[in-house]
């Protein structure tokens, strides 16, 4: 773990899915912290339960028990009704499949994620603006997202996830829709932002090419936390 | 903001229009069906515009239009003679078809007949209108352009050949038309000289009319007093109420298929985003930012639809004023802005059905490729 203060801290984290003899634990007896600025890893194979982990500490789905904390805020002892708050104003999210808005355009995909958190008008457009030169898509402000590629469209999810200076940014599988060339640049368009604002990141992905920009990689298996060296191995077919 | 109401509404322009039509036919059907209850209840004023206040009927006459009244034509002097009337004119009225180029009108033929010293005191456009010389008649500009007639033609009445010499508007009470000739005329046309149907009073400005309509009662027997608001009261609650019914069932209806064109326009809309409500939902935002977005598409399509329901309803009843003028109609700015704030309310309440959808959309759904 490292040393700065955390800024996640998750504590026995397990999510059970069905009654009986139909029950899956998805994600089993998880525990890690991710400090200030830090960027994690997690690996493993498909089913491992990486996305529900994900959607856990994200406050989308609540764990059967154990501990999800950010920055200070217990989200497992919050009420349903308070998470969309934590949401806007502590967490960003870049998905596999950029989720943008197809009817707006690349600008107003994020502002839309200001007017959510209260900020509008020139603020917001000056912030989309900005956020979105830094990603390098200057000549793709006004354009309409469904017209964007795929490289750009996570371009702009990112500068979404970034727009309210999120302390946690959680990413699910960035690089999967991407072709090489896009994957590696989003990749570290994500790294630089991350490192130059400060935000602390965890991505979930298949892709090992992500570790070159991760500080420390976390491998889920069947639900549980295991050696890296280890899991890569094994995904590798070999034996450590 | 981001305008993403205005946005999702114009992702698909070709249902927002079908929309928008929708519940501008609504708004149409119930401006015009309103608009012409509004013109038919006031068809009453037909009386009230007649040259006096107080009529003196046969016993159980209740309506100018539908009632027989016959009175002896000498007694005008007796009604003249009480404090506070300034002239008791006789009347002859009868509802009769009149027929032109092979077409049949209903035309209500009207003769007040005053001798001239005594309409003197009278305004000379009350004179022209419904004082005509012998051999005149004044017709209502409704009546005139159903049978393509105007001043100066010739109408053939029961055999007597009579001038048009006014075409005035004013006279049409729906189902028939007004028409005025001289009281010379009218007892040869009708060949009853010692008969009137009603005797009409004028009383005296300031005179205490309920006073005077006490004093009248009696002075013929077998007969009786109404005041002329009474008279046209009782026509307009005839084709209201009659009418009245239908009005409450169309407007009903307008209502209905308003409402549900707008509930399924902003729910389809609503189902077809549910992933980016999704996103939303995931990205923190509040359900009064959620329902904000499905009420304004609600909105913006009522409000559309309104204007443009306003805006037809307004031509079309100028164009039915024109081709159709027995239809009269009254579209009155109070039943516009009435008919306006329904619609508004209509599409937010339509906003029910979506925002509970919205409600039940899960934002873990967005971590679903």
């Amino acid at each position: 773990m490292n040393a700065t203060r955390p800024v996640l801290t998750v504590e026995s984290v397990t999510k059970v899915f069905g009654t009986a003899r139909t029950q899956v634990r998805a994600v089993d007896g998880v525990s890690f912290a991710v400090g200030s600025g830090e960027i994690v890893l997690i690996m493993g194979p498909s089913g491992s339960g990486k996305t529900t982990l994900l959607t856990i500490l994200g406050g989308l789905l609540r764990p059967t028990s154990g501990r999800v904390v950010i920055d200070g805020l217990d989200l497992t002892a919050m009420r349903p009704a308070e998470l969309p708050r934590v949401r806007r104003e502590h967490v960003g999210f870049v998905f596999q499949s950029f989720n943008l808005l197809d009817s707006l355009s690349a600008q107003e995909n994020v502002e839309v994620a200001l007017n959510v958190a209260g900020v509008g008008g020139a603020a917001a457009r000056s912030r989309a603006r900005d956020l979105l030169i830094t990603a390098g898509l200057e000549g793709r402000l006004d354009f309409r997202a469904r017209d964007l590629s795929g490289g750009e469209k996570q371009r702009v999810s990112i500068a979404r996830a970034l727009a309210n200076r999120p302390q946690l940014l959680l990413a699910d599988e960035p690089t999967a829709n991407l072709d090489s060339r896009n994957g590696h640049e989003v990749m570290q368009l994500l790294h630089d932002l991350a490192k130059r604002e400060g935000h602390t990141v965890v991505v979930v992905s298949h892709d090992t090419r992500l570790q070159d920009i991760a500080d420390r990689v976390l491998w889920l298996e069947d639900g549980r936390l295991r050696d890296h060296a280890s899991g890569a191995a094994q995904e590798r077919g070999l034996t450590v | 903001m981001v305008p993403v109401a205005r946005r999702n509404l114009l992702a698909e322009k070709g249902r927002l229009a079908m929309s928008v039509f929708g519940v501008a036919f609504a708004v149409l059907l119930v401006l015009i069906v309103l608009s012409l209850y509004r013109g038919w209840s006031g068809v009453g004023k037909i009386i009230t515009r007649l040259p006096g206040d107080v009529w003196v009927t046969q016993t159980g006459t209740n309506n100018l239009f539908r009632s027989s009244s016959f009175l002896p034509a000498d007694r005008a002097g007796d009604l003249q003679a009480i404090p506070g009337v300034q002239l008791a004119t006789p009347v002859y009225s009868r509802e009769m078809g009149y027929e032109r180029d092979g077409a049949a009108y209903n035309v209500l033929f009207m003769a007040f007949d005053a001798p001239p010293a005594a309409t003197a005191l009278l305004p000379q456009a009350t004179r022209d209108r419904y004082f005509p010389e012998p051999g005149q008649i004044d017709i209502d500009s409704v009546f005139a352009d159903k049978a393509g007639l105007h001043a100066g033609d010739t109408m053939d009445i029961l055999g007597q050949t009579l001038r048009v010499a006014h075409v005035t508007k004013g006279g049409s009470a729906v189902l028939a038309q007004s028409a005025f000739i001289n009281g010379a005329d009218a007892r040869t046309i009708y060949g009853t000289a010692d008969m009137v149907n009603f005797y009409l009073i004028t009383t005296q400005p300031g005179a205490d009319a309920a006073a005077v309509q006490r004093q009248l009662t009696g002075i013929i027997p077998n007969s009786e007093v109404h005041a002329s608001e009474a008279f046209s009261r009782a026509l307009s609650r005839d084709v209201s109420e009659g009418f009245l019914p239908v009005v409450s069932v169309l407007v009903g209806i307008g209502i209905v298929v308003g409402g549900a064109v707008v509930a399924l326009t902003t729910y389809t809309a609503t189902i077809e985003k549910a992933r980016d409500f999704g996103v939303l939902k995931a990205l923190g935002a509040s359900s009064a930012y959620l329902y904000r977005i499905v009420i304004t598409q609600s909105v913006i399509v009522g409000v559309l639809g309104s204007l443009l329901g306003v805006a037809a309803s307004a031509v079309s009843t100028a164009v039915i004023a024109r081709r159709i003028p027995e239809f009269i109609t009254d579209l009155r700015a109070t039943d516009v802005a009435i008919i306006f704030v329904a619609a508004l309310a209509m599409a937010i309440a339509a906003s029910y059905v979506p925002v509970r959808r919205i409600n039940s959309i899960d934002p873990a759904m967005v971590f679903r490729a």
